[in-house]
């Protein structure tokens, strides 16, 4: 058990440093994704597009280092909730729009794939959160 | 569960501070608000069929307003990449190839994205005169099926 939770903060701490990394530096396009989504008003694009990659950054290194598990685990499934939430409402709204997860490094757009994925990452992050002792 | 609660938000908010700094200092920074939505005039947007038209004639210049990453990723087949983004630095290149009665015609993806607003908006100011949008052309063109490329080349 020890070994799979390891395994597990290993992954999902992976993801979440490198969809940041990537976002992180080179914001522009991401902006462009967030604003398709067409949740957020104009004003909130750029600030959410600016500190997002970095929360994910901190928070999935925090999680592979080892350093205040639950509260990074908890974050990111806190994140997670919100991305399900945003591609759930784009599908029903049938919004034909680039996922954005991990920027311009993928161009796969939000469907029923981005969002088994995103689930599977959530409850990964959940359990971490929630239910893993140690 | 409380301590836990708090600690999250301390990285959330440390998070913020992060992402706040890496943008001052980022060459590809952007603004903390951003400016108002630029308004297109319902007349600079063409239909996609007429762009298909124009397309298939080959009277028309196809320009790409994307970040080169997202063009790399996938095109419309003959469209030349100008990031507006980074408008001077790829511009150069690019007018060798046109005239100021050049019919041109520009795209990003997304209902929200104004990238081809602001290429067509510098393209204006630099004399030239026939210059169009397709609204959401990206994802417009990809699904009516219509002609794509991928990679750095048109």
């Amino acid at each position: 058990m020890k070994k799979i939770n390891f395994i597990l903060r290993l992954v999902v701490g992976g993801v979440f440093v490198t969809a940041g990394a990537v976002k992180i530096w080179d914001p522009g396009s991401f902006a462009n994704d967030v604003a398709n989504y067409r949740l957020l008003p104009n004003m909130l694009v750029n600030l959410v597009t600016i500190i997002l990659p970095a929360v994910e950054v901190l928070a999935g290194g925090l999680l592979m280092a080892g350093v205040w598990k639950k509260p990074s685990a908890l974050l990111i499934a806190g994140l997670m909730a919100v991305f399900l939430a945003g591609i759930i409402q784009a599908v029903l709204r049938h919004l034909d729009i680039r996922c954005g997860c991990f920027s311009t490094i993928e161009a796969r757009r939000v469907g029923f794939t981005t969002l088994a994925e995103d689930f599977g990452l959530f409850c990964a992050a959940a359990w971490l959160a929630f239910w893993y002792k140690g | 569960m409380t301590r836990t609660l708090k600690l999250a938000l301390l990285i959330t908010g440390a998070g913020a501070v992060l992402g706040l700094a890496v943008n001052t200092i980022s060459p590809h920074r952007i603004p903390f608000i951003a400016p108002l939505k630029a308004a297109s005039l319902p007349t600079d947007f063409i239909q996609l069929a007429d762009a298909r038209q124009l397309w298939q004639s080959g009277a028309a210049f196809f320009l790409d307003a994307r970040a080169p990453a997202d063009y790399k990723a996938g095109h419309i087949a003959g469209a030349y990449n100008l990031p507006a983004e980074n408008f001077d630095a790829h511009y150069p290149e690019i007018a060798t190839m046109l005239t100021t009665d050049a019919v041109i015609v520009t795209y990003c993806d997304g209902m929200e994205c104004d990238l081809s607003h602001y290429l067509i908006v510098r393209l204006r100011a630099l004399g030239y005169r026939n210059v169009h949008i397709i609204q959401n052309g990206w994802t417009a063109w990809r699904q009516a099926s219509l002609a794509t490329a991928t990679g750095a080349k048109p």
